[in-house]
């Protein structure tokens, strides 16, 4: 094992598509129209239906997991949703280790829209096997 | 009105400064809890719905699956009072032990803040909403903290 911080995780870019969010809507029973439904969307002033945070919280959980493998166990994962996402735009997860204390590693994880704006802010901490 | 009811720096009408309160009331107030056993379909719908391939969510759960399994069960009628709409401000995963299909798992949430802020767009109204995990072993397995938003 050779973390170092400063680290970059491999990057992971999504297409969310308004057919995703359906299928997303339907895995979690979450289904708050804003998701889907354009005019109720527009109807509380929205510009069109939005990315369900926890779908980018979920895309930040492939970006830490597909990372870790198996050579470490997730203890805590906290995202932070900072600007909306509109289906139809390419979703880049990024992160970065920011800790190395022994076994215990801390990641900063991030969401960003296709201008670049960090949508979702997050951080994982993990403990690597020994 | 009362200065009681509405404090002067808030502005807001009166409707929305008792939500406000009858909201703050149920802090700590726990939901029915919730049960539900971990299903292999339910796992493999919800990692094909974030798109992710990795083999081991046939038998395990990813990070953020708890929230599909057993959704909070607390209705707050009052927080519709206030604005237009919800929105979803961030969640904390704490993860204890891994939770595989066949587990047995309760949710319990309950309301653990309530307050107000002004920004930009206006005045928001913030609920943290905690939610604990118990497998059929009786060990918690996660927690959950969620900041829901009314705007």
């Amino acid at each position: 094992m050779n973390l170092t911080v400063g680290q970059e995780l491999p990057e992971l870019v999504k297409h969310p598509t308004t057919r995703q969010l359906v299928q997303y809507a339907g895995a979690q029973g979450d289904f708050y129209e804003i998701h889907y439904d354009q005019a109720y969307a527009q109807s509380v002033g929205l510009s069109g239906v939005i990315l369900h945070g926890l779908l980018k919280a979920g895309f930040l959980g492939q970006l830490v997991t597909d990372w870790l493998g198996d050579r470490g166990t997730l203890k805590s994962f906290e995202v932070s949703y900072r600007g909306i996402d509109q289906p139809g735009r390419p979703y880049r997860c990024r992160g970065r280790v920011t800790k190395v204390d022994g076994d215990q590693v801390e990641l900063e994880v991030w969401g960003e829209d296709s201008a670049g704006n960090r949508t979702t802010a997050g951080t994982a901490t993990v403990e690597m096997k020994g | 009105m009362s200065d009681q009811l509405v404090p002067s720096s808030s502005g807001l009408p009166a409707a929305n400064v008792s939500a406000l309160e009858r909201l703050r009331a149920r802090i700590g107030e726990a939901a029915p809890s919730t049960e539900a056993t971990v299903e292999a379909g339910h796992l493999k719908r919800f990692a094909e719905a974030i798109g992710d391939p990795n083999p081991r969510w046939t038998g395990e759960a990813p990070p953020t699956f708890l929230v599909a399994l057993a959704p909070a069960s607390l209705h707050l009628a009052e927080a519709e009072e206030y604005g237009k709409g919800w929105l979803n401000g961030g969640n904390r995963f704490e993860y204890f032990e891994p939770v595989k299909v066949g587990d047995r798992i309760t949710a319990t949430g309950r309301v653990a803040e309530v307050y107000e802020k002004t920004g930009s767009s206006g005045t928001l109204l913030f609920i943290i909403f905690e939610t604990d995990y118990v497998n059929q072993h009786g060990r918690t397995v996660a927690k959950l903290r969620g900041t829901a938003i009314r705007r």
